[in-house]
């Protein structure tokens, strides 16, 4: 009886729930702070308690919700909000590429849920895994990808909820909007690990600085096309140096 | 408050959000529907590199340093000092929670003692 393969694919699915869920339990005290920021910025960057509830429960991304804040709050236009969501997500296009092969003998709706739902915790623990991996998209795989996004989306969405309770109890003259930039800012700062990163990063913060009079906010994207630039033509320029 | 339709800006908040859950869509789920009809070359992979780190950092310049209302001055306010202890408190710590916290102290105390 034991050596059916019903039950030896029971077996197999408990070990990789096992083994995912070990693999993201050190991982969810910095989901859980991290949700509980986004909430409280959230509410005291202007949005509606329900406006909040709906972000974090619907659009499910830290750093483009950050993001969308102070666009937001000074009324920038919608496409600049999706344009700027777009560009802070992107490193998630990579991912998804890198994923797909591990999901594509599922039926579509399936494939567009796993999609959703990844995280970058959860790409970090996989790929090391199962990225030399053959075949790709073994039940096992899947299983142990699945029980590390669930914790991962319970812990975010209650310290989420958390967090808007919280924000809407703090009175406004405490100005934890500013929180919500120190956060963006704790995003941001760890990208800056290489000297090309740098360049296009300063180079896009005194754009976004000297392009502030714009209308509806367009500084941002002046600000990201010069990035881009200055980062590739910093990296050509590092390569020629060393040869 | 009596319950009525929608504000104008509760519209357009509304419409951000949707926005925002087509970015997620488009940027987590794109290659899991499509599969890699979608060319991603060397060109485009650097050059997407460098995009969020921008646009992150053009986000935050602005709420650090905003323009003073003659125009091409940067007003010099308590949130510039907090951030740059911030900054130095994470390169000490390399942590998020204690950049944070410490961020909003000094800008807490700041602002109790100019403000």
């Amino acid at each position: 009886m034991s050596d059916s393969p019903n039950h030896s694919l029971q077996a197999e699915r408990k070990k990789a729930i096992r083994e995912g869920l070990l693999a993201v339990r050190p991982a969810l005290v910095a989901t859980f702070t991290w949700g509980l920021v986004t909430g409280v910025a959230m509410v005291k960057s202007g949005l509606t308690e329900n406006a909040a509830i709906a972000m974090t429960l619907l659009v499910y991304a830290g750093t483009a919700q950050l993001t969308s804040l102070p666009l937001i709050a000074s009324g920038a236009p919608l496409w600049l909000i999706f344009a700027a969501g777009l560009i802070v997500n992107l490193r998630f296009l990579i991912f998804s590429a890198a994923l797909q092969p591990y999901f594509r003998d599922l039926p579509w709706f399936k494939r567009l849920a796993y999609g959703y739902f990844t995280t970058d915790m959860s790409f970090v623990l996989f790929m090391p895994r199962f990225g030399d991996a053959t075949p790709k998209g073994t039940p096992y795989q899947r299983w142990f990808f699945l029980s590390t996004i669930a914790p991962g989306w319970l812990t975010w969405q209650s310290s989420s909820m958390l967090g808007i309770m919280l924000g809407t109890l703090v009175p406004t003259s405490w100005a934890l909007d500013f929180a919500a930039v120190l956060a963006l800012m704790a995003i941001t700062i760890p990208l800056a690990n290489s000297r090309p990163m740098l360049v296009a990063m300063l180079a896009a913060g005194v754009t976004a600085w000297v392009a502030q009079p714009l209308p509806l906010r367009l500084g941002l994207l002046a600000a990201v096309v010069v990035g881009i630039v200055a980062g590739i033509w910093a990296e050509k320029s590092y390569k020629k140096a060393r040869r | 408050m009596p319950i009525e339709l929608l504000q104008p800006d509760e519209w357009y908040v509304l419409g951000a959000i949707a926005l925002l859950v087509v970015c997620t869509f488009l940027t987590r789920a794109s290659y899991h529907l499509f599969g890699h009809r979608i060319p991603l070359g060397e060109g485009v992979r650097r050059a997407l590199r460098y995009a969020p780190a921008a646009a992150l950092t053009a986000i935050i310049v602005p709420a650090l340093l905003p323009w003073s209302t003659q125009g091409f001055t940067a007003t010099i306010d308590e949130k510039i000092v907090a951030a740059l202890v911030a900054i130095w408190i994470f390169k000490r710590t390399r942590n998020n929670l204690a950049m944070i916290v410490g961020g909003m102290a000094v800008f807490w105390v700041m602002r109790a003692i100019f403000g």
